[in-house]
């Protein structure tokens, strides 16, 4: 065990440090400066002039070539420094802390949600296969599945927020939270989770819609196992084999889901929290490209790729602690 | 033993099955839809004549839609401006015309008695769908049917063109590392995982942002570049276990060498498991253009694609029909492709056609 796990952390480092520095040469290669592409498009009179540029670039270290702006940033992420953002003056770790509470707000509860409903769903679809309440239930399933989130999520606003204007339903067009930060704790929590209604919608039904479908694809795979067929003729009820035999079976495929959408939940969706101008880590990767923020894109590169990699390797880990006939050699 | 026993193909067979499928069929046959919307695009919608007869010949200047260098010199020469209704007969009474079966540009709003009697597209946010422009207007005026008409080519081409190239990457990529094993699959199993870790919105977003002038053919190479580490690792596992079966060793035999074997013996008979990602892959490919466009990453302005029509609903919500019908568009194409490829799956694989007797 230790050894694999040695030898998949040096590959991850590898990986990490492939990845990270493609990405660091793609963004010093984009048009533009974080210097120049923030003021310049805003307004021209408040270019810098030549020189005090130049003097900035060298504060920033913008005017060595990307390769040794990247040995550098590696350097620091060495020492456990992600350096600062260039457009927002904070440092980075600062601002992934501030934007990661958001986002897992929404994902989590989208999350959540998705799999207790999906759950029983698939259940019941494999329970009650080809009867025509099944089919319909599998249809709607099939057709959210296909359906675009951001399709979605402008219909939603226009109903909720458009049409609905003034009635009780109104939900909030954008953001988090309109009430002032002094107003007494229910009343934020209470306009937070308003504003949070119809993101964890757009994100729970697509999820909803794929694991339902994962679980019954996968509980279809078990029910036609020898074991099923032993249970029935021992004289168990349809209900008992699908749970207690069927079912437990089915974990070991949902284990290594549940940790492969450990990116998404933490790295949020960059089109839903665009959308609804929520203020996560989506929406602050997708604000840092158009900036040209290097150290920003560079610190979330660099914590989608962990994790994308740390949800590999606890989908691995996890499913040969569900199966005993699987072993991580 | 009375009826004598017709072997079909293996594909034959597949066929057989994907037709059983009412809406399988019905997905395939909007998509044979799309394309022949796309074909007659400028004969659908458009403000140049199908085929014209001016001056003593016949023309068909509505090719410009397809490429501009197609319009024929003359009506640039004749200083037809691009309104042809009114030049046509003035300039040569004796001319006649086939027109579109909509006068309605996708390029630019139509002006008042642009056609005899036919009143300006409203603008801004007043363009409802109306009779004159069934799916209503945007904000400049621009009838958005002629948008989502002409905008159909760039949503069949996108899913084919970036699936084309994913899938011979990742066919590649996976046939080599699958036949050949040992270091070489440890290489391309690497490369396919280093890419499969590369958030594909961020590496999009990245490169897009690099190139200078970004144009529609950009974006499909790069959802093409970074889309195919499904199809490589499926590909590379069918390799694996195709490469011990008898007729490998037979070809082998027989004098075979490696690039003959894995493209005429090993490919044809592991297409139908790679069909399947394919497939799908373009439902997302189709889904992950038209969500950039909507991000405001898309093709440039004249350009017509669905996603930035419903970029241009963003900033007035209100106007609803920006948001329905070419969001309902994409929905449909995505089912669609969605559609073909699971049944693609259920009619090709044995494991799932013995168990559904």
């Amino acid at each position: 065990m230790a050894t694999y796990l040695a030898r998949r952390a040096i590959f991850g480092v590898l990986t990490l440090v492939v990845i990270t520095c493609f990405v660091y040469g793609l963004a010093r290669n984009m048009p533009g400066t974080p210097l120049t592409v923030q003021l310049g498009e805003t307004d021209p009179s408040r270019r810098f002039n030549p020189e005090d540029l130049e003097r900035m670039k060298r504060i920033y270290g913008l005017d060595r070539p990307w390769p040794v702006g990247y040995a550098q940033w590696l350097a620091n992420v060495v020492r456990g420094d992600l350096g600062r953002s260039i457009s927002r003056k904070q440092p980075v770790a600062t601002l992934i802390a501030e934007r990661i509470g958001p986002t897992f707000l929404v994902s989590g509860t989208a999350l959540v949600v998705a799999w207790l409903a999906a759950i029983p769903l698939g259940l019941y679809a494999s329970a009650r296969s080809g009867r025509p309440d099944e089919r319909l239930s599998s249809l709607v399933l099939y057709v959210l599945y296909s359906f675009p989130t951001f399709v979605a999520a402008l219909f939603l606003q226009i109903i909720f927020a458009v049409w609905l204007r003034g009635t009780a339903w109104e939900l909030p067009l954008f953001g988090m939270s309109d009430v002032p930060p002094d107003a007494p704790s229910l009343v934020r929590i209470g306009d937070v989770a308003r504003h949070m209604i119809l993101p964890v919608t757009c994100q729970t039904y697509v999820s909803l819609a794929y694991d339902s479908r994962f679980v019954r694809a996968n509980l279809e795979e078990a029910v036609r196992q020898d074991y099923i067929r032993t249970a029935r003729a021992k004289g168990a009820g349809p209900w008992r084999v699908l749970f207690r035999h069927a079912f437990r079976n089915t974990l070991i495929p949902l284990v290594t889901l549940l940790g492969l959408s450990l990116p998404g939940l933490l790295g949020g969706s960059v089109i839903i929290e665009q959308i609804f101008t929520w203020p996560g880590m989506g929406r602050l990767f997708f604000e840092s490209i158009r900036e040209r923020d290097y150290p920003t894109i560079m610190g979330l590169t660099l914590m989608f790729s962990v994790l994308t990699l740390a949800g590999q390797l606890l989908a691995d880990i996890l499913y040969c602690a569900v199966d005993p006939r699987v072993s991580v050699e | 033993m009375t009826t004598e026993t017709r072997t079909t193909g293996f594909w034959g067979d597949a066929w057989r099955r994907y037709r059983r499928r009412p809406l399988a069929v019905a997905a395939a046959a909007f998509v044979g839809g799309l394309v022949l919307v796309a074909i007659l695009s400028p004969a659908i919608a458009g403000t140049k004549p199908v085929l014209c007869r001016y001056k003593g010949r016949i023309y068909a200047p509505c090719l410009a839609y397809f490429a501009r260098d197609l319009e024929p010199a003359i009506f640039a020469r004749d200083r037809f401006r691009g309104t042809y209704p009114r030049n046509l007969v003035e300039k040569d009474p004796e001319s006649w015309a086939v027109w579109p079966l909509v006068f309605q540009d996708p390029y630019r709003s139509v002006r008042a008695d642009e056609w005899p009697g036919l009143p300006a597209n409203p603008a801004r946010d007043e363009g409802r769908p109306s009779r004159r422009n069934l799916f209503g207007t945007d904000q400049a005026g621009v009838d958005v049917f002629a948008k989502m008409v002409h905008g159909t080519t760039i949503a069949l081409l996108v899913g084919f063109v970036s699936m084309g190239i994913a899938g011979t990457i990742g066919v590649a990529v996976g046939a080599v590392g699958g036949y050949f094993g040992g270091w070489i699959d440890m290489l391309t199993s690497r490369i396919t995982e280093i890419v499969m870790c590369i958030p594909t919105l961020v590496l999009i977003l990245a490169v897009i942002a690099v190139i200078e002038k970004p144009t529609i053919w950009h974006t499909m190479a790069i959802i093409g570049a970074t889309g195919w580490t499904g199809i490589a690792r499926l590909t590379r596992g069918e390799f694996l276990r195709l490469k011990e079966s008898e007729f490998v060793l037979a070809a082998r035999a027989a004098g075979a060498g490696p690039a003959r074997i894995m493209l005429r013996h090993i490919l044809p008979n592991a297409l139908a498991p790679v069909l399947v990602p394919i497939t799908f892959g373009i439902a997302s490919a189709v889904l992950l253009e038209s969500s950039l466009s909507f991000l405001g990453f898309g093709p440039p302005p004249p350009t017509a694609s669905w996603g930035s029509i419903l970029n241009d609903a963003r900033s007035n919500l209100a106007m609803w029909w920006l948001v329905v019908f070419p969001g309902i568009a994409i929905f449909l194409t995505v089912l669609a492709y969605n559609l073909i490829g699971e049944a693609l799956q259920e009619s090709t694989d044995p494991r799932l056609r013995e168990a559904r007797k």
